[in-house]
């Protein structure tokens, strides 16, 4: 056993390789980079100094040399392979690098989000649980009953809806448009957040964090309350429940000391990802309730061409998905000595 | 001949009395019965298949130009070919404007008469004579009201679904071809081929989704090109292709599953036996019995790109600018989060479509599913 988690480790680096690889590939073959971007940019500044000429016929051309500086400073100057390679090296003795726009050390920009989308995603990660084993738990006992048929209807909505289209009804319903003005419209916390007491402290971020932990929530909401039905459903058509109901034992006791736990096997190895889903966020939810997080700032990254920002949360969130899969393996053992990887 | 008749003789000796056995179901018949008893699934998928095909008649049904016109006792249909204003005693240049056109003929009261549509307005038309600014709230005959350029709402969801739905299964038709052909070749040839399709899958489908959409479909979201000023747009079918270029790694997966398990089955090694060649057995014998995850999953993938697709528009990298789409129209009521009927009524026309089509593929699954339960119930 202690050798096949072994060599899954191992099985961590090619793969890792394969992804950054491929990003930065990508990254280096779309057009529109962050040179091309200095460049128009400076064309839109000549075009505007000559008066507003009409655009499109400006014809400043950037000094040879100025342009072979840029390429220098941004490292283009040498080959894909070479890029990659330094890159590699450098994230390799835990450098990632300095963001583009903010200029500061990548890992300071990402740490910087870290709160935020920690907060979130531990909160959404948490309440789901909360809300989804239970009412998965209700639906298997309760099946073909009126809560059952009611409660699908709400799943199959959840599921059918994605979470932030979600957020935009909900901001445009109790966001203070035209309808109720229950909750803001959207930010991380209230501006005057050092100036608030404990108690508001805490009022103003359940207010601020209602809406978007809802939106959290929908994605996993269907997939993990039916998980949840299904596996204990699946269990109590078993032999064991049989006998355990034969040898006189009560509903509750059966239902949740002997099958409830077993069902639970195929939810704790969801545990795993935990750290994916609280540090990867969703930019959607993240930018319609405009929310600095992890995800929003990916998305900037990309639309700014920051690369080295782009790539750090990809070195990131890749390491910990591909970890998150070794650790839900062991805690599949862990929880179910049958099971045997080889 | 001789040896032929005898063996037929012989069965008949084998069995005297019993009748012919009843022709046995495929498989698959009895899937598609299964389906059409879950009648939740089975009115669903009718119910979205013919809005489908209903809405390739939008043009004829919702749109700003005239059906028929009766002008001088001859008849025109603007509605196939173009007629300048001039053509109807215009002093105009260009398309005349046919809602205009048919009050006048009504006024004038000559013979002249105008079959508009019954919803006479356009998806792409700005409605400039509406009083006040754009966008308008819902308002006779503007149920829906109409957006920031005062496009109406209720013609640009119309045409947006069957928008979003050709793009959703044309992305399922591409990414699915990819997909069973590559998955079809790891599982039947395996060995060196199949581990290092394997990483390489695994390593594509870490990418995260919608950021290298997003990288990619920038190539043509306004991009400079030294020595002209070149604004390009991404093309329906270029996001088409985007999109299937990150999707096909999903069902490869699984028919690569289902080869592999095929593979070893006797009737394989039957056809192989008999000399039939790999391609043959792996198209005529293999595919057809390695198709169940391709529909089973079919519909999810569906609601997947139909989402992907809005969420695209509402970031602003979806289809080019005049295209009726429902993301674009959330991502203005996200502007402006007064105007609810921005957002209401295309989320409600996403949703109503998106839960159609999970209804379909729960069914759709169930039908599949040899266990008792459903899994979404």
């Amino acid at each position: 056993m202690t050798g096949y988690f072994v060599r899954r480790l191992l099985l961590i680096v090619p793969t890792f390789i394969g992804i950054t690889l491929a990003a930065f590939l990508i990254m280096h073959f779309v057009p529109g980079g962050p040179i091309e971007r200095q460049i128009m940019a400076y064309k839109m500044a000549m075009a505007q100094e000559a008066g507003g000429a009409s655009l499109g016929q400006f014809g400043t051309e950037i000094p040879p040399e100025a342009l072979e500086e840029m390429r220098r400073f941004y490292g283009f100057d040498k080959p894909v392979h070479i890029r990659y390679a330094t890159w590699l090296w450098n994230v390799l003795h835990l450098d990632l690098g300095r963001s583009y726009t903010y200029q500061d050390p990548v890992w300071d920009v990402i740490k910087s989000r870290f709160p935020v989308s920690i907060f979130l995603g531990l909160t959404g990660f948490v309440l789901s649980y909360l809300v989804c084993v239970p009412l998965g738990v209700f639906k298997a006992v309760l099946h073909r009953s009126k809560f059952d048929f009611f409660s699908s209807f709400v799943v199959f909505l959840g599921y059918s809806v994605p979470g932030w289209a979600l957020g935009t009804v909900l901001l445009v319903l109790f966001g203070g448009g035209t309808f109720w003005s229950v909750f803001p419209l959207g930010g991380f916390r209230p501006e005057n957040w050092e100036y608030l007491t404990f108690v508001e402290k805490v009022s103003a971020q359940i207010e601020h964090m209602f809406l978007p932990v809802v939106c959290y929530m929908v994605g996993s909401f269907a997939t993990l309350t039916i998980l949840t039905k299904n596996s204990l459903m699946e269990n109590l058509g078993q032999d064991y429940v049989r006998t355990a109901f034969a040898k006189g034992l009560g509903e509750r006791r059966v239902i949740f000391v002997h099958a409830l736990r077993n069902s639970l096997i195929p939810i704790a190895t969801g545990l795993g990802h935990v750290f994916s889903l609280i540090l990867a966020g969703s930019f959607l939810i993240e930018r319609v309730f405009n929310i600095d997080g992890m995800g929003y700032l990916g998305y900037t990254s990309i639309l700014q061409r920051d690369y080295p920002v782009a790539l750090g949360i990809l070195v990131i969130s890749s390491l910990l998905m591909l970890i998150g899969n070794i650790i839900s393996d062991v805690i599949y053992v862990v929880v179910d000595p049958r099971i045997r990887f080889r | 001949m001789k040896p032929a008749i005898a063996a037929t003789e012989l069965e008949s000796l084998a069995h005297p009395l019993e009748a012919a056995p009843p022709p046995s179901e495929s498989i698959t018949r009895r899937r598609v019965r299964k389906f059409r008893r879950l009648r939740r699934g089975y009115y669903s998928f009718l119910l979205l298949l013919s809005g489908y095909l209903f809405s390739f008649a939008l043009p004829l049904l919702v749109n700003n130009r005239a059906l028929i016109i009766r002008y001088d006792g001859e008849y025109y249909f603007p509605i196939a070919s173009f007629y300048g204003a001039s053509t109807f005693g215009f002093d105009a240049i260009g398309e005349p404007d046919y809602r205009r056109m048919r009050e006048q003929f009504e006024r004038e009261g000559r013979r002249n008469w105008v079959l508009m549509p019954p919803y006479p307005y356009s998806p792409t038309e700005s409605l400039l004579d509406l009083p006040g600014f754009p966008p308008h709230p819902p308002q006779w005959p503007h149920i829906f009201g109409t957006d920031d350029r005062g496009r109406d709402v209720f013609a640009r969801l119309a045409y947006g679904f069957n928008v979003s739905l050709t793009f959703a299964v044309l992305v399922l038709v591409f990414a699915d071809a990819v997909g069973v052909l590559v998955g079809a070749f790891l599982g039947y040839i395996g060995g060196k081929l199949d581990i290092l399709g394997q990483r390489l899958i695994e390593i594509w489908s870490s990418l995260p989704f919608l950021y290298t959409i997003i990288i990619v479909s920038s190539i043509v979201v306004p991009v400079y090109i030294p020595g002209r000023n070149l604004v390009a747009q991404p093309s329906f079918w270029l996001l088409i292709t985007i999109l299937a270029i990150f999707e096909w790694v999903g069902i490869t997966y699984y028919v690569r599953g289902e080869f592999y398990r095929e593979k070893a089955k006797d009737y394989v090694a039957a056809a192989i036996v008999t000399g039939v060649s790999d391609f043959a057995i792996m198209v005529r014998h293999i595919l057809p019995n390695s198709l169940t995850p391709v529909v089973s999953f079919a519909p999810f993938t569906i609601v997947a790109n139909i989402t992907a697709l809005v969420a695209l528009d509402f970031l602003g990298f979806g289809l080019p600018a005049p295209t009726p789409s429902w993301g674009e129209l959330i991502g203005q009521g996200m502007e402006n989060l007064t105007k609810w009927w921005l957002v209401f009524f295309p989320l409600g026309v996403l949703f109503a479509t998106l839960l159609l089509v999970v209804f379909i593929g729960e069914a759709v699954r169930e039908a599949f599913d040899p266990r008792e339960y459903s899994r979404l119930r």
